[in-house]
């Protein structure tokens, strides 16, 4: 029983009590005049969802997509694992079977779309099974609530006498699109799986995870700090009993206005090492603002992957095997710099000396590519090439001089030319000109200096050509 | 007599060197394979480790540093076997293609980006006294005195080798390190003219002439060094060391301090010298 718009109302009926006429969203005054001896309880809507999440906590035994579908229901992806049961019809049964045995009754609908599904369960006879591509039939029978639309649409759907989804199916798009709104034609391009739909699957709970009330809340930096070094030595003890580490954790600090304050620390390879977690987390609990004291702290550990426990080294000798030894100091420099400045160069196989170099995390797994060595790259490379001014008296060759910076090289030893183009398969084939074209040349001058410079453009006679510094050989 | 002496002052000499390394006895070094170098360094081993060098250059190479920066990477190259590098700069413009193709493996180096001056050399102090590090580069504009000996701490702490690279921000002042440096060596580099192979066209392997300007307990040098790998699809050897000395260009009017030096010695190179000017060392 509920209370809605200031009236008592039944807000759900079991089975014997619907079989004495009674429906849900009727007067509680009306009921009891049918049923003088009416059982009523208060609606528990709170309760009801928390049922809801454990049951479809539950349902993972069954499928690990779980969506629920407050207030009552719930959606199961049984996509390519009904074999598991012997097919669809013998999961249905078992599905049954086994909430029956919780006393909970229950209909279902299995079809291709959850818009048809839903469609079977709450209007079907509960327990039909839509052959594989055929919801369009199935649910041409049903009636247009059956579409999850809205009551007034529903109620306007039957003012007008369209009492089968089929024969709503019948009318233009367009003007059902006018009249009802865009709800009633997406619900129904949905059942018909004409259009997507995103189920909000619910995900297991973190395992990983620990908490810490505390008796008096605390506010003091050293307190802060003490209850870190607790919380991360309590998970951290869980981690190296299953021999686990983690890669990344995020503490949370629980204020008494009820606002959380977390930090995040990450690492590059998995760890369980309580005090260097603690001690990356130190530097951090500055940004901590504590306001009028922290009743709870949480922390969680994400990334989790199993962590065999390594022997170090036999021999005095230093192991050069990944350098995984170096994780602590990766941590501490991406942790306090900020992980996007800590980084391991990798090669990737392109042509354009700006993309031939990627960034990826430290220690994780390197690609296969490798740089030429027998094409000479230099080692400064500019982000942006800057202009110089060379003398260049034969189109096709190298510079005699140049001007960089305001200082004047002489040419003595050149390389060159090596075209680079743009990668025109990138992009379609109409794009592609030759306006990128650059003719590299490694160039020394009187001192030694050795400089990349290239030449934009093809030659064209009568345009100036454009002469670029992209890089130092030092 | 002259024995007697001698003997003495070797004694004396490594007297010294016991007390200012702490008393942790001869600490290790990186021969260069070549006599004509190695005899300017403490004890005439080599270059030391565990320690932190000072490398920079003049002009726009003190703005750019890519001759410091390679020659760094050469001499550190032989202790990439003792653990991975790092690599900490303020500017993100290291190309580590051309570290590849100089013979630096740069597969396990570790770059780090660094915001500031302070924050580079605390990175770099970080790294040098972390387990597990073979070389720790750091580009940085100068180091004072105590910062220096913080550096010299971390790298006695850890078993990693330093190397600073002096480098100017952009359109800065010039760096003050005419005082005193708690740097085991410090170096000038620059580049010089490469010579290729008779009949062969465009450039040499690259040359580079260093100065080894300061270095404690032992005398400054200059040389100039070609790296014969640079470049080449054969596989580098990793006993060999990377630099080759070209021709010695010390000038030995202004470094009488060892008497007895064979006259013959920087005779045998008969193009590599040429062309570059005596420099005066300091």
């Amino acid at each position: 029983m509920e209370t809605r718009g200031g009236t008592r109302r039944l807000a759900a009926v079991d089975r014997a009590a619907a079989g004495l006429g009674l429906f849900a969203g009727q007067k509680a005054a009306d009921a009891l005049a049918y049923v003088p001896d009416l059982a009523a309880a208060e609606a528990e809507p709170e309760a009801d969802a928390q049922a809801l999440r454990a049951l479809v906590d539950w349902c993972v035994r069954f499928s690990p997509a779980v969506a629920p579908d407050p207030p009552d229901g719930l959606f199961l992806d049984m996509t390519g694992l009904a074999h598991l049961w012997g097919g669809e019809a013998a999961l249905v049964a078992d599905f049954r079977r086994r909430l029956a045995r919780n006393g909970l009754p229950m209909v279902c609908g299995v079809a291709d779309t959850p818009g048809a599904a839903w469609a079977l369960a709450r209007h079907g006879d509960g327990a039909s099974l839509c052959p594989p591509g055929r919801q369009e039939e199935v649910l041409d029978h049903l009636p247009p609530s059956a579409l999850r639309i809205s009551q007034a649409a529903c109620a306007q759907l039957e003012r007008l006498g369209l009492r089968r989804i089929g024969e709503v199916r019948r009318l233009p798009r367009s003007q059902l699109a006018r009249r009802f709104g865009l709800e009633l034609i997406t619900r129904l391009d949905q059942a018909l799986g004409e259009a997507p739909e995103a189920l909000a699957f619910r995900r297991p709970p973190n395992p990983w995870f620990d908490r810490l009330a505390l008796a008096e809340p605390i506010s003091s930096p050293d307190d802060m700090a003490r209850v870190c070094g607790d919380i991360v030595e309590r998970l951290c003890a869980r981690l190296t009993a299953e021999g686990q580490g983690a890669r990344r954790f995020e503490l949370a600090y629980h204020r008494v206005d009820g606002r959380p304050q977390t930090v995040e620390v990450g690492l590059a390879v998995g760890a369980r090492e309580a005090a260097r977690i603690t001690r990356l987390f130190l530097p951090r609990l500055e940004q901590v603002d504590p306001g009028f004291g922290v009743e709870q702290v949480t922390l969680a550990a994400f990334e989790v992957e199993a962590l065999n426990p390594r022997q170090s080294a036999l021999t005095p000798e230093p192991a050069v095997g990944g350098g995984v030894e170096i994780a602590p100091l990766v941590d501490r420099l991406a942790n306090r710099l900020g992980p996007e400045r800590v980084w391991t160069s990798q090669a990737v196989e392109s042509h354009v000396p700006e993309r031939a170099v990627a960034r990826r995390a430290p220690f994780s797994p390197e690609p296969p590519a490798r740089w030429d060595p027998a094409r000479p790259r230099p080692i400064r490379l500019f982000r942006r090439p800057e202009p110089i001014e060379a003398t260049a008296p034969v189109p096709d060759d190298p510079p005699v001089q140049f001007r960089w910076r305001g200082r004047l090289h002489r040419v003595r030893l050149a390389e060159g030319p090596e075209r680079i183009a743009e990668e025109w398969w990138k992009a379609p084939i109409e794009a592609a000109s030759t306006t990128h074209v650059r003719d590299y040349y490694r160039v020394e001058d009187q001192d030694g200096g050795r400089f990349w410079i290239f030449r934009s453009g093809l030659y064209e006679a009568g345009a100036p050509t454009k002469w670029w510094l992209h890089g130092l050989f030092g | 007599m002259a024995g007697f002496r001698s003997g003495r002052l070797d004694a004396v000499r490594a007297k010294i060197a016991a007390l200012e390394t702490g008393g942790r006895g001869e600490s290790e070094s990186l021969p260069f394979g070549d006599p004509r170098i190695d005899r300017c360094f403490p004890g005439g081993r080599g270059l030391p480790l565990h320690r932190w060098h000072e490398v920079g250059g003049e002009g726009m190479e003190a703005e750019t540093a890519a001759a410091p920066a390679a020659f760094a990477a050469l001499l550190a190259r032989p202790l990439l076997k003792k653990g991975p590098a790092v690599w900490i700069a303020r500017r993100d413009d290291l190309h580590l293609p051309g570290l590849a193709g100089l013979g630096f493996p740069s597969g396990g180096l570790i770059e780090v980006w660094a915001r500031d001056e302070a924050q580079a050399l605390a990175a770099a102090e970080d790294a040098l006294g972390a387990s597990g590090v073979g070389v720790v580069f750091v580009e940085a504009q100068a180091c004072d005195l105590t910062a220096g000996r913080r550096l010299q701490l971390a790298c006695e702490k850890g078993q990693a080798t330093g190397f600073l690279i002096a480098r100017r921000p952009f359109g800065g002042g010039s760096s003050g390190t005419a005082g005193g440096s708690a740097a085991a060596t410090r170096w000038s580099i620059a580049s010089a003219p490469s010579q290729p192979a008779a009949g062969r066209p465009g450039l040499g392997p690259p040359r580079w002439r260093a100065t080894l300007e300061r270095c404690r307990g032992g005398r400054p040098g200059a040389w100039l060094f070609e790296s014969p790998a640079a470049y080449c699809e054969t596989e580098i050897q990793d006993d060999a060391h990377p630099l080759r000395l070209v021709a010695d260009l010390g000038d030995r009017q202004l470094a009488p301090a060892q008497p007895a030096r064979p006259a013959s010695s920087p005779a045998p190179f008969p193009a590599g010298g040429q062309g570059v000017p005596r420099r005066r060392l300091a």
